[in-house]
């Protein structure tokens, strides 16, 4: 994995809700399609450990970061609608 | 608000939320509490995320419909307006507004009047955007008090400037707490203060000595803890009082009080000035001196006077003799006062005082009456009495001696005996004049002198009734006081 090519994507959840179970299965789902072996996933469970909101500002929940490449980006919700996390993630569709 | 003020991503994301809220997209929320940090919040159902969220925001917001109606207030804006959420809710968005309403471009900032129950309008930033609420178009708008960003200005401006005014202070002053602490102090206090004053009480930065029963006996009566709660929050007016403390051992202080008041008209510490005072006090002091001395003056010359016409009235025959004598005396005593007053009281020097007394009978001729003697000063004391008795020496001479025949003269010479204690030893000869009996003189006028010699120059007068002419003997002290003045010059002849 090339740093050029890789994806470091950092997910927000709230413990076991609806919605951060559905975002982290959708984002799994889109990454293992659309950038296969080029992406890390970071999940950080912000019920355990509220304080890691601060990173990056996170009122939201789920949120998606996407770290690298650069520049930062940032979709709320729980990513089920995949075209826009494609766009809102800059990702080339497979 | 300008660009750069970093509360704006902020607003953006919180505005991302509710969109994102309101698309049913999350379903929990990370809200900070200034005390306790960060902490998730799960929602539940789709208009109560919504809620909670402005709800929890520390501004006032609302949702306005799209003719402008209120459909929804925070608690926070509740506050804000001092008007419960029935009472907004349904009104016109502009009539929150007083003067201009602001115009509402979607997310810019703009500043307004809030309208406020019962108190005076509020500044505050509105800030505004439009939402969807269930498929209706709708604009959320946000209030952010600005009288507080507004006060703290205020106040920070208010601080400086009594700064300013503090540092620009010639005399010493200090700010107390209610609880009679020095928070603010000027230069001229520091300087004077024992010990750094800031925090410290009153009396610990400025020990008072505990004053006498005379001036200022309203101190005498309090301990140092009892001045302190006094001057946080009584009004003194021009104590005067005296800073204990070795360096200001000499300095009298007018000490004032006054209160501190706010815009509420709560009293939130006091001022206390200590105005130097020495200087005005001296001078006080020296006046009061003056008074009393002038007044001990006017008395004197009064009783002598008095005296003078008693007695002159008892050897007057007529009060034409009288009138002639009397105006005699009282215009000698007017010279010699005449003659102090130049020197203003000093004293004067002997010879100055015989030529100023024997003036008139020196006019034509001075030889007829010579002065000669070294130089002495007089103390001021000396020149009235001695004055009398010139006038009575010169008075009889004219009358019966060597001044009343034109080949008559007098020759006055003095002698200066002793060192620190100095005495004069004065001779008035009369000669070339008609012989003068005893008997002839006896009079008042010898009287008056040998009295005069005796108690007011505390010297003694003896009269010679020498063929040639009258001589007189006159020996007095001119005293410890006079020592001070007495000054050789060397010989002097006038």
């Amino acid at each position: 994995m090339t740093e050029h090519e890789g994806y470091n994507l950092r997910l927000y959840v709230a413990g076991q809700t609806p919605k951060s179970i559905a975002a982290i299965a959708n984002l799994k789902k889109i990454c293992d399609q659309h950038l296969p072996g080029r992406y890390e996933i970071e999940i950080i469970d912000l019920m355990k450990d509220p304080a890691l909101a601060m990173r990056h500002q996170i009122v939201a929940i789920p949120t998606l970061i996407r770290q690298l490449p650069e520049p930062l980006k940032r979709i709320i919700g729980d990513l089920s609608n995949a075209e826009k996390v494609l766009i809102g993630l800059d990702i080339r569709p497979n | 608000m300008s660009p750069d003020d970093p509360k704006l991503p902020l607003f953006a994301d919180a505005d991302e939320t509710i969109q994102a809220i309101h698309q049913g997209d999350i379903d929990a929320i990370v809200v900070t509490r200034s005390l306790e940090g960060p902490q998730v919040i799960l929602l539940h159902g789709a208009e109560e995320p919504y809620r909670v969220l402005v709800e929890r925001m520390s501004d006032g917001a609302l949702t306005a419909g799209p003719d402008g109606v209120i459909l929804y207030v925070n608690d926070r804006l509740c506050e804000l307006t001092g008007c419960p959420s029935a009472r907004l809710v349904g009104r016109d968005l502009v009539s929150l507004f007083e003067g201009e309403p602001p115009t509402l471009v979607p997310e810019v900032t703009a500043e307004a009047s809030l309208s406020r129950n019962g108190q005076h309008a509020m500044p505050v930033a509105v800030w505004s955007r439009p939402i969807s609420i269930g498929g209706t178009m709708a604009t959320l708008v946000r209030l952010t008090d600005l009288s507080i960003h507004r006060r703290a200005e205020q106040i920070a401006a208010a601080e400086r400037f009594a700064r300013s005014v503090l540092e620009q202070a010639t005399e010493a002053v200090v700010v107390l707490s209610p609880d009679g602490r020095i928070t603010h102090a000027s230069w001229r206090a520091e300087q004077l203060a024992e010990r750094p004053p800031s925090g410290c009480t009153f009396s610990e930065a400025f020990p008072l000595e505990a004053q006498s029963a005379e001036g200022t006996g309203t101190l005498a009566r309090f301990s140092a803890e009892n001045l302190d709660a006094m001057l946080a929050t009584r009004p003194f007016h021009g104590v005067e009082v005296k800073l204990r403390g070795k360096s200001n051992a000499k300095s009298a202080y007018l000490l004032s009080a006054g209160p501190l008041i706010d815009d509420n008209k709560a009293t939130v510490g006091s001022i206390v000035t200590l105005t130097d005072i020495t200087e005005r006090k001296h001078a006080e002091e020296q006046q009061t001196m003056m008074v009393a001395e002038l007044n001990h003056r006017v008395k004197n010359i009064l009783a002598i006077v008095q005296s003078v016409a008693a007695q002159t009235m008892r050897s007057s025959g007529s009060l034409e003799s009288f009138s002639d004598a009397f105006t005699g005396r009282l215009k000698a005593l007017a010279i010699a006062h005449d003659v102090l007053t130049e020197t203003r009281w000093i004293g004067i020097g002997l010879s100055e005082l015989l030529t100023a007394v024997l003036a008139p009978y020196r006019s034509s001729d001075e030889s007829r009456v010579s002065i000669v003697g070294s130089a002495i000063m007089l103390p001021a004391r000396a020149v009235v009495p001695l004055s009398m008795v010139l006038h009575e020496l010169a008075t009889n001479a004219a009358k019966y001696g060597a001044l009343s025949t034109r080949r008559g003269n007098i020759e006055i010479t003095w002698q200066v005996t002793g060192d620190i204690e100095k005495s004069i030893e004065l001779i008035w000869q009369e000669r070339g004049g008609p012989q003068v009996k005893a008997k002839t003189s006896t009079g008042f006028g010898t009287k008056l002198i040998e009295r005069v010699v005796r108690h007011d120059l505390d010297g003694n007068a003896k009269i010679d009734f020498d063929p040639a002419g009258v001589r007189w003997r006159i020996g007095f002290p001119v005293g410890g006081l006079a020592g001070s003045h007495a000054e050789a010059f060397g010989s002097f002849t006038a």
